[in-house]
């Protein structure tokens, strides 16, 4: 414990010097813009490849990898959990909202009934589908009702 | 953490807002909708609901010294007919209403206010705030604090399940372009005593992983571990393979723990699943660009459950002309299930889908057509399918303004019959100079 006594302030110096430094270098640290300084296509699946290929710089993984093909937009949720800043250059939070919300007031195939290019879940009779994909596939169900956007299922799930 | 403390940050934060607002870039969106639906529920008197909805989002940028902007969206609705979901005749919800500070180096920016987290594992909306910056050498840390936000109170409960705190954060790593390895976990606190549900917090801790040695392969997914339950929650992992420059391979896993995973799904009784259960799923894919004009992809899901298994197969088909203003899709699928996941007594539960639609944007008028189709092996509640059709007509008043109008009509078992329709006014402004309308 002593020696602990002796050599923390050692260490707190170390330690100080070791954030002042790192605080130094954020500077040398490039930003994403606010915004995407184009306005893209509506319904147009985005290739960020055409404009940007083999653009990576330092630690930014390649524009390819975020090009809207039919997979990555099947798949988004493993991008929008480490990328959501790079999401928030085109897409506003409401744009993800319409679907994973905290109380969705109509689906959003109804919502968006003028747009059904736009893959919106749940479209037709959910209602009696889903007591099939219900069982199939809960994970399915909990990612957007388990701990939110649950007034649909507190109806009948007492 | 004082609930009624935090929840008036995002009131306070809109208090603040005229005084910067003088030199802000600002956009509006606006959609109304009053619906028009008639449903007949299987042995019930047909009911007429009219419930009219106003979506309003604000977003405004470049507040105070430039770096600051402010964002909310929310939506209120009355019922003019008879009462379309419960017994209220008016709801809303701010779905969220937070300030924003962008540094301008790092990718720091600092939230407060009513938000949505998505760091890693983590999925939450808090009223609270939340911090997140690049580090030197490849590092990056985000944290986030606040109260949790609720949703509908359980049945019979004067609670929705949820804990009073929910903090969290991510830490990662990144190695030039190739690799993203990341840590994250969030901490609920005071989960509430509720009548016929057991108390749970929801706390998990978990890691994530995103690998692409050459540009035409891409590992990623993550992993969660309960600390409740003190059990792996949940294994997701898709691979991506681009041998050719418009063909995409996926391969994806995925894996839950029942009892872990959805412990804190208080309405699904989380404490009497069997902790030796697991639900699994295993999929592949392919979908090919040819140019901007046609997309196709084709798909396959086996699904593993203690009760049985199940196939699904499908492919799909999206086309885009007339320099994008005419865009339509067709899709067919397949579900094989046995009767473990049939409704009722049905000896089955598989199921065709079929998918069609087109639509026309022009500058002043666009038009929808949308029709889905179900398609029973064996009937349920007598009804061989369950099908919809939608027709949308609009007209763009200005660049900014649009009106429009949905019908629908489908027959299934769960309504018989379901008629519907609805008016819509979108209102899209954007007072800035540069960038997309998001």
């Amino acid at each position: 414990m002593r020696l602990f006594q002796r050599i923390f302030p050692a260490l707190a110096l170390a330690g100080l010097i070791t954030i002042l430094a790192a605080c130094a270098q954020m500077k040398a640290l490039p930003n994403l813009p606010a915004s995407h300084p184009e306005t893209l296509t509506i319904g147009q699946q985005v290739s960020c490849a055409e404009c940007h290929e083999d653009q990576q710089k330092g630690t930014l993984k390649t524009f390819d990898a975020f090009s809207h093909s039919p997979a990555f937009v099947k798949n988004h949720r493993f991008y929008a959990s480490s990328d959501e800043r790079l999401c928030s250059t085109c897409h506003k939070s409401s744009f993800c909202n319409d679907c994973h919300t905290n109380q969705v007031e109509m689906k959003p195939s109804i919502k968006y009934g003028n747009r059904p290019d736009r893959d919106m879940p749940h479209r037709g009779n959910f209602m009696t589908l889903h007591k099939i994909e219900g069982k199939l596939d809960p994970a399915s169900c909990y990612r957007c009702h388990g701990r939110a956007n649950n007034e649909r299922c507190i109806t009948c799930h007492r | 953490m004082k609930s009624p403390c935090v929840r008036l940050i995002p009131v306070c934060l809109l208090l603040a807002f005229p005084g910067a607002a003088l030199s802000a870039e600002i956009s509006v969106d606006a959609t109304s909708i009053v619906r028009f639906e008639q449903r007949a529920d299987q042995g019930a008197p047909k009911i007429d609901i009219v419930p009219a909805t106003q979506f309003l989002g604000l977003d405004a940028s470049k507040l105070g010294d430039g770096n600051l902007s402010l964002h909310v969206s929310g939506w209120g609705r009355a019922d003019i007919g008879d009462k379309s979901y419960n017994n209220d005749q008016f709801a809303g919800s701010l779905t969220y209403g937070y300030l924003q500070y962008r540094f301008k180096e790092a990718n720091a920016d600092v939230r407060a206010g009513r938000f949505f987290v998505h760091e890693g594992i983590v999925n939450e909306q808090i009223d609270g705030a939340s911090i997140r910056t690049d580090l030197p050498l490849g590092f990056g840390f985000s944290a986030f604090g606040g109260a949790n936000v609720h949703t509908k109170k359980l049945f019979n409960e004067n609670s929705d399940g949820k804990g009073e705190g929910n903090f969290g954060g991510r830490v990662n790593y990144r190695y030039r372009g190739i690799l993203e390895i990341g840590a994250s976990g969030q901490y609920e606190t005071n989960a509430p005593t509720l009548i016929n549900y057991p108390t749970v917090n929801h706390r998990l801790v978990g890691g994530d992983i995103w690998f692409s040695p050459h540009k035409s392969v891409e590992l990623m997914g993550h992993t969660s571990y309960n600390t409740v339950t003190k059990g792996v929650a949940e294994h997701s992992y898709l691979m991506n393979v681009k041998p050719l420059q418009h063909l995409v391979l996926t391969g994806e896993y995925n894996e839950n723990r029942e009892r872990n995973y959805y412990y804190s799904w208080v309405n699904f009784s989380q404490l009497a699943l069997n902790p030796s259960e697991r639900s699994r799923s295993l999929g592949a894919g392919a979908s090919y660009e040819l140019g901007e004009t046609v997309e196709l992809a084709v798909d396959y899901k086996h699904y593993t459950r203690e009760v049985g298994n199940a196939d699904r197969y499908g492919a799909n088909v999206k086309f885009s002309l007339l320099g994008n203003s005419v865009r339509s899709g067709l899709g067919y699928h397949y579900l094989r299930a046995g009767k473990e996941f049939a409704i009722g007594s049905n000896p089955s539960a598989s199921y065709h889908e079929l998918h069609a639609y087109a639509l026309h944007d022009t500058r002043t008028y666009f038009a929808a057509v949308d029709v889905i189709d179900y398609l029973f092996k064996e009937k349920v509640y007598n009804e061989k399918s369950a099908w919809e059709a939608t027709l949308s007509l609009g007209y763009h008043i200005t660049p900014d303004l649009a009106a429009s109008g949905d019908f629908s009509y489908g027959r299934n078992p769960q309504f018989t019959e379901e008629i519907k329709g609805l008016v819509r006014l979108n209102y899209n402004m954007a007072f800035d100079s540069k960038g997309g309308m998001k």
